[in-house]
């Protein structure tokens, strides 16, 4: 091994891959994409706002004005919390029953047809008995607005029913009251409270894995393939050692996903942080408080699963002259890497059953799910390390393979070779002769 | 001093295909050694054991005197016959690299390219990517990398197929520039005429074989078959019917005569002088492509391939 030669190769791959506009397309055109999904989120969430004209057919007679005043309160509440924030404008209008309750309902459906009324609200004795309200509108999915209407009508009831049990007045904001749900993950060495950052962070690693995976290993079979193609590789082999080609390409095509990733969390902290505050505060992420165990576990499998795809995509790409003919076998690996997020709910669920120990000890779909246990619930040590061992012991037995078929394959040229052709090669020991050399022909 | 490079019983098997077989020969050093033959002769597969790109099956390689290691191969310049380039990359970066992996440090190598790219005019697109080149430019550019590191051995496959005129030229004053400074230069070709004009040494292949190996100027003495070279007007079946005359070939201008075994060249010119009017005569060497002709009919080899 002649690191100097690995060098030259790793700053050959790196560098005219990281030159190429292509990849600060990429680079630049992943984050664009999510922040252009936040902002359509984001505007779509402000943009349930604006007057909601809403008649209201109260059967009862007495719940009409309480709702409407209740709507207004929880509106004022909200403006006082966020100043300037736009929300829903209810606009209640008490209507009497026309004829009969059916009669009424049909004339209000018209009104909702011709744009005079948004909704109406239905509240009949008949139906409170059986728990229930009817809301009809031209949108039945907005949820936020949905959601206000139903708190606020439940409000109503609530107070309704402590004045008919002649309770005290001021039980209602004691009975308003919900338990929150503090999530806490128990480890051996104690609690800590799970906000779902940790959570969050570990699906994010395990996206950069995945992705990186399928991206950043198939770019090895293209690589080899090209090298091939443009009849450069015999150039090259014949002053660096295959292995040190293939090694230093691998190596070298990993460190442009890095740098990849490094851009991308640069920009997620200059650009998103205000998208991640305004998150947080609407409760529904804590700050990701990332353990020093998770991003060491992220780094070990990382590594090693990304060694190990690049050395399966660098044999599969070997033997072939371009790219479709690698495609049918270059499945294999797409398969397996898919079959990691295939038993991903499952693993989530039950982090230590069988589903998620089996998947976390094979090794092709180990890198992903064991580094997923790791952060998500406590595996045990023995799991662990046998994990790791029977990685590692897979990842260097397929560069050991790699490397053989690399060897021949990158010197054949023509015909497609069939699967038996390449299994000969990993087999072929150069030195021993494989049959006898023909005697001298006559 | 040992000899540049030695191969002792050397045989390669491609499945049930001979391409080389038990084949021995040295290349001493400061020469110009030439390994002829027709294609598929086993010329590549060779060329490819002695980089050790390709392992032998058996038999033993030896480059500067031992078997070839790493230190040795960045001694020597290689020049595949599948030649290539990384099509988009600049031509300075590409040399760099390719220096890099010689094991040469980048000043000496950024020396050496602006030298080379001066003497071969390609200063103007070092900073070009290589698919911008015209095939003659990248030629140009293969050469630089083959001697980027001022290597003491030549190893080229076929080094003048595909070049064009004014490249083939340029090429063989450098190869033989090198020849003055006591490198030694391998090559191989299919197209003997070439060899012709370059070898010091050759060696001949045929079917995985050698047929023949050694001095080109010793070898044409000793396969020298009585030839004369005869400029006469009259018709070829006159000619042909001299006594003496064992074959005889129209050439421009006259016949390239071979006398049978035991004729005296001075009493046949002169029955041939008593019948025709001679406007000169030459004693010729035998072409290369005669010597192998002959070689290969005295290795009982039945070679149908045509040779150029």
């Amino acid at each position: 091994m002649s690191w100097t030669k690995i060098f030259a190769v790793i700053r050959r791959e790196y560098l005219e891959r990281v030159r190429t506009k292509a990849f600060w397309i990429a680079t630049f055109l992943v984050p664009a994409f999510f922040l252009g999904y936040m902002a359509v989120q984001f505007a779509t969430i402000r943009k349930t706002s604006g007057e909601r004209r809403v008649a209201v057919v109260d059967t009862t007679g007495h719940l009409a004005q309480p709702l409407a005043r209740e709507l207004a309160e929880r509106e004022e509440a909200r403006r006082q919390k966020t100043p300037g924030a736009r929300g829903i404008h209810w606009i209640i209008e008490p209507r009497p029953v026309v004829g009969d309750l059916e009669k009424t309902k049909e004339a209000l459906r018209r009104e909702v047809v011709d744009k005079k009324l948004y909704g109406y609200l239905v509240l009949d004795p008949a139906l409170l008995e059986k728990d229930r309200a009817e809301y009809y509108s031209i949108s039945v999915s907005e949820f936020v607005a949905l959601e206000q209407m139903e708190r606020a009508i439940n409000t109503v009831l609530l107070r309704e029913k402590i004045r008919e049990q002649g309770l005290p007045a001021s039980l209602d904001k004691e009975l308003e009251k919900r338990v929150d749900l503090k999530t806490l993950k128990v480890t051996t060495k104690g609690a800590t409270e799970e906000k779902g950052g940790g959570i969050i962070a570990a699906i994010v690693f395990l996206a950069i894995m995945y992705m990186t995976f399928f991206m950043y290993g198939f770019q090895n079979l293209r690589g080899v393939i090209e090298e091939k193609t443009n009849r450069i590789v015999e150039l090259v082999i014949a002053s660096v050692r295959p292995t040190e080609l293939m090694l230093g390409k691998i190596i070298g095509i990993g460190l442009v996903g890095l740098t990849q990733y490094l851009v991308w969390s640069l920009v997620a902290m200059n650009l998103s942080l205000p998208g991640i505050a305004s998150m947080m505060a609407m409760g529904e992420a804590g700050a990701p408080t990332i353990p020093l165990s998770t991003i060491g576990y992220f780094l070990l499998f990382f590594i090693l699963g990304y060694f190990l795809y690049a050395s399966i995509y660098t044999a599969i790409g070997a033997p072939f002259n371009t790219d479709q003919e690698a495609q049918q076998l270059a499945m294999i690996p797409s398969m397996l890497i898919v079959s990691g997020m295939a038993v991903y709910p499952a693993v989530m669920n039950n982090p230590n059953g069988g589903v998620a120990v089996f998947a976390s000890l094979f090794p092709f779909t180990a890198p992903l799910m064991m580094f997923l246990r790791t952060a998500i619930a406590e595996p045990p040590p023995w799991q662990i390390g046998l994990s790791i061992v029977i990685l590692m012991l897979s990842t260097m037995g397929m560069a050991w393979l790699a490397g053989r078929i690399y060897r021949v394959g990158i010197l054949m040229y023509g015909k497609k070779p069939t699967i038996p052709e390449i299994l000969r090669w990993v087999r072929y020991r150069p030195g021993k002769v494989l049959q006898p050399a023909s005697p001298p022909a006559s | 001093m040992t000899a540049a490079i030695e191969l002792e019983n050397v045989s390669k098997v491609f499945g049930k295909f001979p391409a080389v077989d038990s084949l021995s020969f040295h290349v001493p050093r400061g020469v110009v050694f030439g390994l002829l033959g027709p294609n598929g002769a086993g010329k590549t597969t060779t060329i490819r054991m002695v980089m050790n790109i390709t392992a032998a099956d058996s038999g033993e390689i030896r480059v500067l005197g031992n078997p070839m290691t790493r230190e040795t191969q960045n001694r020597i310049g290689y020049l595949p016959e599948e030649r290539g380039l990384y099509r988009k990359m600049k031509v300075v970066d590409h040399l760099l690299f390719l220096a890099a992996i010689k094991e040469v440090s980048r000043e000496d190598a950024r020396r050496r390219i602006a030298e080379w790219a001066e003497k071969l005019e390609l200063k103007p697109w070092l900073k070009k990517k290589v698919d911008e080149l015209s095939k003659g430019m990248q030629q140009k550019v293969q050469f630089i990398a083959t001697v980027i590191h001022d290597p003491e051995i030549l190893i080229l496959d076929e080094p003048f197929s595909g070049l064009d005129p004014i490249n083939t030229a340029i090429i063989k004053e450098y190869l033989s520039d090198f020849r003055k400074k006591g490198k030694t230069i391998v090559f191989s070709t299919h197209v003997l005429e070439q060899a012709e004009k370059l070898c010091d040494e050759i060696c001949l292949l045929a079917r995985s074989k050698k047929i023949l190996e050694g001095n080109l100027r010793e070898l044409k003495r000793r396969f020298s078959r009585n030839l004369l070279h005869l400029s006469v007007d009259a018709p070829p079946a006159e000619i042909a019917s001299l006594p003496g005359v064992a074959s005889c070939q129209p050439v421009n201008g006259g016949y390239v005569i071979a006398l049978s075994p035991g004729t005296d060249q001075r009493e046949f010119l002169r029955r041939a002088l008593d019948r025709h009017p001679l406007q000169g005569f030459s004693a010729r060497d035998p072409e290369l492509e005669e010597i192998y002709l002959d070689a290969v009919r005295a290795a009982g080899i039945e070679e149908t391939r045509t040779i150029e």
